[in-house]
């Protein structure tokens, strides 16, 4: 048990105070999603790795935690894509380039990127889901050779809500990336897939030794994904996901995104199956 | 350690003496039958025989509400605060509550150690007091007895209506310095004083209750009960979990983000934005609340983050009790033992 005579005064935090970051591009990419290129100021870096997240915060509203959306190779710099649904990210809609934005952290658990080099990798990715695996993604493009494989299983509800449909292209367009898009209300302009994204599941030809799968969706997805990746034999250990909770502090204090015994917000937001398993709360 | 005898008549002066160590907080009476750790103006005014105060002195260190910070709309800009280190002396307190400080110091200092509570936790001196169980109390089942000294500067013991004073650090010593009211003495072991409320099992053996609790039936009558008004975590000196809020001033120009002590127990603890509730249930709250106290941290730590200071069971408006809670759980745990025998 940590004791205050434990503590010296150098090592405590001011917890609280976020970073003022420039916004310096900004697209609505969707009805419901916009996209924010973000700058630290004074040349800092945010240091993060993929699947982090910050607390991001509007004064007069609050803070919500928001997935980084870019990957780290990206110096200086980074990107968050905020879906429109609280009062917050309501707010943040009306953000411009030049406004500024109140960011902390990098916060909790990313990817173990040390697991992930040269192993084939995996993304399943389900609506909004796709913004923090992209900054893995990215990272994994822009240092493609240390890695083997890269699979991307994309699903959305309509063509419409699509993300990131420029680089949707480019993927499609590598002959060093599978990409899988699937939608479940296709419209008549809608030529791919048609249907939940396990349905993109059964085909796939998986090593399965050296195959890691990072899944980001809707809670409703995971327990579908992770059975679909059961059923072709892909060990548990092989399997990351990144939940999503309440995160409102960042840093394992006020208890509202805890999974049990386990803050979300220190032990993840990514988690290998194996360790949530046993969490009843967990999926 | 040094023990002295201490009339009760000469504990007033005591208090005064304290003062010179920094600002005396003590508990006091409020109305007919509730009691609250509150800054010393007379000496005479402190409550020296109290069951439990109605908030834990918890928050005077982490307060139910604490500014974080100014900001401004206009310029997008914050004002940091500034946490004054201030002397304070505790006086009064019982064996549980300290415990319950030495849990808190460890819930906000590790992993990210938080700078303004510990900017409050420095310089701060306890003085301990004994106290009579009543039917509430029951921190004996949580492996802490009324003389509990450890945390403490000073503890007083009552015998007989007057006291034996503790000296139990160099603190402890140098509040004593000057204090002629004392006399050296042997210490007495206080006979009689009894816990009426219990836990069946040693706290030690609580773990494996749980660990095989978590489908228990007892979940669904608790929460069949339980009206999720938080009194319970909001009285519960261990408890820690804060909500965060902005105000604006009505120019809409500044404001304030505030932090305000919140609770597991209200509906909406757990919700994100889009309507996902992941413990949308009462059953899933009230089972989360006890395995925090018996499982959770416990499992890491070693202790129970129950003090047993019967605060939830007495300020609960429904009438639910944390021990009697747990003995249900020991009860229906023997019960599948039982039956797991006979099967066999």
């Amino acid at each position: 048990m940590k004791r205050l005579q434990d503590v010296e005064h150098h090592e405590t935090e001011d917890l609280y105070y976020p970073t003022m970051c420039k916004v310096i591009g900004a697209k609505q990419i969707t009805e419901m999603e916009k996209w924010y290129e973000l700058e630290m100021p004074e040349g800092q870096s945010l240091g993060h790795g993929p699947g982090q997240f910050v607390e991001v915060s509007a004064f007069g509203i609050g803070e919500a935690p928001i997935s980084i959306s870019s990957s780290p190779s990206k110096n200086g710099k980074f990107e968050l894509c905020i879906r429109q649904v609280g009062t917050l990210t309501n707010v943040l809609k009306n953000y411009e380039t030049g406004d500024s934005m109140g960011i902390r952290g990098p916060f909790g658990k990313g990817f173990p990127m040390e697991k992930l080099f040269g192993k084939d990798i995996l993304v399943v990715a389900g609506g909004i889901g796709l913004v923090p695996l992209r900054s893995l993604i990215n990272y994994v493009l822009d240092n493609r050779k240390d890695f083997g494989r890269l699979i991307i299983l994309y699903g959305a509800k309509t063509p419409s809500e699509l993300l990131f449909t420029d680089e949707l292209k480019m993927w499609k367009d590598r002959d060093d990336v599978e990409l899988h898009v699937t939608v479940d209300q296709p419209d008549e302009t809608w030529k791919g897939n048609t249907g939940v994204i396990t349905t993109l599941i059964p085909s796939l030809d998986l090593k399965l030794n050296t195959t890691i799968a990072a899944i980001t969706g809707p809670p409703v997805m995971y327990k579908f994904v992770v059975m679909s990746l059961k059923s072709k034999q892909l060990p548990d250990d092989q399997i990351y996901l990144s939940l999503e909770r309440r995160m409102k502090c960042g840093v394992g204090k006020c208890g509202h995104c805890q999974i049990n015994g386990v803050y979300c917000c220190q032990d993840g937001p990514v988690f290998n199956y194996v360790d949530i398993k046993p969490l009843e709360e967990a999926l | 350690m040094e023990c002295f005898s201490l009339l009760r008549s000469d504990v007033p002066a005591l208090i005064d003496h304290l003062g010179d160590f920094g600002e005396v907080i003590a508990p006091h009476g409020k109305g007919d039958v509730s009691y609250s750790f509150e800054a010393v103006q007379d000496s005479c005014d402190v409550v020296l025989d109290y069951n439990r105060t109605l908030l834990p002195l918890k928050k005077m260190f982490l307060p139910p509400v604490e500014k974080l910070m100014g900001f401004s709309l206009k310029n997008e800009s914050y004002e940091q605060v500034d946490v004054a280190i201030t002397s304070r002396v505790f006086f009064g307190v019982h064996s549980y509550e300290m415990q319950s400080i030495l849990r808190l110091d460890h819930s906000m200092l590790t992993g990210s150690a938080e700078s303004n509570y510990f900017k409050r936790r420095q310089s701060s001196r306890f003085v301990g007091i004994s106290f009579e169980p009543d039917e509430f109390h029951f921190s004996e089942s949580v492996g802490i007895v009324i003389e509990e000294m450890e945390g403490f500067d000073l503890f007083l013991n009552e015998v007989d209506g007057d006291f034996q004073l503790y000296v139990l650090t160099e603190n402890g010593q140098e509040m004593l310095n000057g204090f002629d009211k004392i006399n050296i003495t042997e210490p007495e072991i206080v006979e009689g004083r009894h816990f009426k409320k219990k836990i069946r099992y040693h706290y030690n053996r609580l773990p494996r209750v749980f660990q095989y609790a978590y489908h228990s039936e007892v979940w669904a009558d608790v929460a069949s009960r339980c009206v999720g008004c938080g009194a319970c975590t909001l009285t519960c000196p261990t408890c820690f979990c804060f909500d965060v809020q902005d105000e604006v001033e009505v120019t809409a120009e500044d404001g304030i983000r505030q932090r305000s002590w919140d609770s597991c127990m209200l509906s909406t603890f757990a919700e994100v934005a889009g309507g996902e509730n992941f413990r949308e249930k009462t059953i899933n709250r009230t089972r989360h609340r006890l395995y925090r106290k018996f499982k959770y941290i416990t499992d890491e730590e070693g202790l129970p983050w129950c003090v047993g200071c019967g605060r939830c069971t007495a300020f609960c408006p429904a009438g639910i009790s944390m021990p009697d809670i747990v003995n249900e759980l020991i009860q229906e745990d023997e019960k599948a033992q039982y039956h797991r025998t006979v099967r066999v």
